[in-house]
């Protein structure tokens, strides 16, 4: 049955090791120049806050650079690997067996159905999970000087903090997770729809919502977030918006003090008794006003501006209220939405197990 | 003797449709078995049933004593080639005699490379590319090389040409006198298992109608032809399949195990196509017992 299974599975394993190679190469060939480029800015023998300024200017200086579109292309490579693999290995796995009526053929021989299904399920799986890992592993190897400048600098830049969908989903264990979830709902698909190609647009429809809505709903509440109150001086001022009571300045947070790392969940103004409240109170709304409440470009008068804005604010007792998660708790987010998804590749396995058992 | 195939209240449900219902029949082992029935008759369900393809909703169903494909023991007992005789589109001929005995502990390596050079195929050509008979063939060499006691086939001519439907046929009556093994065959044309089946089942509407060895059946069926009479007055043992009649003439198709007596009939014997087709037209709600008052049917 393995050697079945390996005969049957050597065009998908053939085109996986292309796809490997060529993404293994590409990041070979361009890994040690950029490695080099982080050298020659000295972030390779600066230590704490004396990188701080190199650091930036080197993500700064990525921005626009083809370092960025590899960046970003091999990131999509990685969140996309899963997808791919539960729609070409997962779903026409006895999805077309059905279709085309070889499941009879296969079912046939002197090999139960279940250990027919264990052994296409293991090697599918197995190899699914190695290859998305393997893609992940190069990525971060190759990013290492980004991700390194990242935590050292000011946080703008090509890339942001290990929490941000875009890295938390492609590096760590996770897409060992999502490759196993995603090849077993395609085989799943499969299996009910009994028709390759809408069960391969079922398992890239349920796949991408759940893409969507874990980092959006679940992935913040995999534990209880704390919670912090800053003055508002620590914050950014962004640019004014114009409001009913004069113009308002965004004020953003930009990490947390002594935080460094932390995945900001929420940030909103407090008053001195702690409650929620406006961002512009009435009090500050001149300072924030520009004179002739003319837009962007018109200087200010003496005595306004972001400075006076915030220095406004905190006169009157307003906080910034932030939830959190600290940054010290990314491998037990990592390891836990990695478990909820192969826990949820094995439940839909078992279920094929018994699908396969009981056709109808 | 032992059954390979028993059913008892044997069922299956799609939804609202039951596409086999109460289906009770024993099959005794050494013969080869035509499963007749117009389309839509439940041969296929019946099969698929056999072959533990599917589960039945109602009743029970054992081949060669066992649940159908309950373990490696009883698959390696029981080959099956499907309707559309499918086959692995990218595997090449030699790819599917790997398979058949990388799967099958019983395999008969010999057999399946004769088979296929005796049909001619090129080893290193791929399934897809095969002809329908061709196809059939390689599906029947794969499920005959596993050395079974049973060998299901499901409609495995209904695709092909009459020149590859014969040497299909002909192809398995040879293995089957080599290798004693039992056979279930399906068609929904009689001409097809005339020449090769000696037990017969008409499956009509998802029951069964008849079953039992040919010669048998041909033995206790005659065709009586006569002046017009009810047939209600025939004899008890006389059991009438089909009746037609027009102002003079009663012409009747009856079951009995005695000899007709009564000189008032031409008493003639009945071809198996004769035979299958009284008890398919039979209507679906017909009891063994005597119908009267009814118009011509037959």
């Amino acid at each position: 049955m393995i050697r079945l299974s390996l005969l049957q599975f050597r065009i998908q394993a053939i085109t996986a090791a292309a796809a490997l190679a060529a993404f293994a190469i590409l990041l070979a060939a361009t890994g040690p120049h950029l490695a080099s480029v982080y050298a020659a800015d000295g972030l390779d023998n600066c230590h704490g806050s004396s990188c701080l300024s190199p650091a930036t200017y080197f993500t700064g200086s990525l921005v626009n650079s083809p370092y960025m579109v590899l960046f970003l292309l091999s990131t999509g490579i990685i969140l996309l690997a899963p997808a791919v693999i539960g729609l070409f290995w997962g779903a026409p796995l006895i999805g077309r067996e059905l279709e085309t009526g070889t499941a009879a053929l296969a079912w046939n021989q002197s090999v139960t159905r279940t250990r027919w299904l264990a052994v296409k399920l293991a090697i599918g799986g197995l190899t699914a999970m190695a290859v998305t890992e393997a893609l992940s592993l190069l990525q971060t190897w190759w990013a290492v000087p980004i991700s390194q400048a990242v935590a050292d600098g000011s946080g703008a830049g090509v890339a942001q903090s290990r929490f941000s969908q875009l890295n938390f989903a492609s590096h760590g264990i996770t897409p060992i997770g999502y490759a196993a979830f995603a090849f077993a709902l395609g085989v799943t698909a499969g299996a009910l729809i009994r028709r390759t190609v809408p069960a391969m647009a079922v398992t890239l429809a349920i796949f991408a919502a759940l893409q969507v809505a874990m980092p959006l709903w679940v992935r913040p509440n995999l534990a209880p977030p704390e919670r912090t109150v800053i003055p508002v001086t620590s914050l950014a001022a962004g640019p004014s918006q114009t409001g009913p009571g004069g113009d308002v300045f965004t004020l953003y947070a930009l990490d947390i003090p002594g935080q460094p790392g932390a995945w900001l969940l929420s940030s909103g103004p407090v008053n001195a008794a702690g409650q929620a409240t406006s961002a512009s109170p009435a009090a500050c709304a001149s300072v924030g006003t520009r004179p002739g409440g003319g837009p962007q470009g018109n200087a200010f008068g003496p005595g306004q501006g972001p400075a006076a804005f915030v220095g406004c604010l905190a006169r009157h007792g307003i906080r910034e209220a932030i939830t959190y998660q600290p940054a010290s708790r990314y491998w037990r987010f990592q390891a836990t939405e990695t478990a909820i998804y192969l826990a949820l590749a094995l439940a839909l396995a078992g279920y094929c197990f018994r699908r396969l058992r009981q056709l109808s | 003797m032992s059954a390979i195939i028993e059913a008892s209240g044997l069922g299956k449900q799609y939804r609202r449709t039951w596409a086999l219902r109460d289906c009770t029949l024993a099959i005794p082992e050494g013969h080869v078995v035509g499963l007749v029935g117009p389309n839509g008759a439940g041969k296929t369900t019946l099969l698929r049933l056999a072959t533990g393809m599917l589960t039945p909703t109602r009743g029970t169903i054992t081949v060669l004593g066992q649940r159908p494909a309950a373990g490696p023991a009883q698959l390696a007992r029981v080959g099956f080639v499907a309707q559309d005789t499918a086959v692995y589109a990218r595997l090449t001929v030699a790819d599917h005699l790997r398979l058949g005995a990388w799967l099958n502990p019983g395999w008969d390596d010999d057999l399946a490379h004769r088979r296929i050079a005796q049909l001619a195929l090129d080893l290193k050509q791929r399934a897809g590319s095969l002809s329908g008979g061709q196809r059939a063939q390689l599906a029947l060499t794969l499920a005959l090389a596993k050395r079974p006691d049973l060998l299901v086939l499901d409609e495995p001519v209904a695709a092909l040409d009459p020149l590859a439907r014969r040497e299909f046929l002909q192809g398995l009556m040879e293995a089957v006198a080599e290798h004693e093994v039992s056979v279930v065959l399906s068609s929904h044309l009689v001409a097809d298992l005339e020449r090769v089946c000696d037990y017969m089942i008409v499956l009509v509407g998802s029951r069964v109608r008849v079953a039992g060895e040919v010669g048998e059946l041909l033995a206790a069926h005659r065709r009586l032809s006569g002046p017009r009479r009810d047939p209600g007055s025939l004899p008890a043992a006389q059991e009438v399949i089909t009746e037609s009649h027009t102002d003079k003439q009663t012409a009747l198709l009856i079951r009995t195990d005695e000899p007709v007596l009564d000189p008032a009939w031409a008493v003639t014997p009945v071809s198996l196509e004769d035979l299958v087709l009284a008890y398919m037209s039979r209507a679906d709600d017909e009891t063994p017992t005597r119908r009267q008052h009814l118009g011509i049917v037959s």
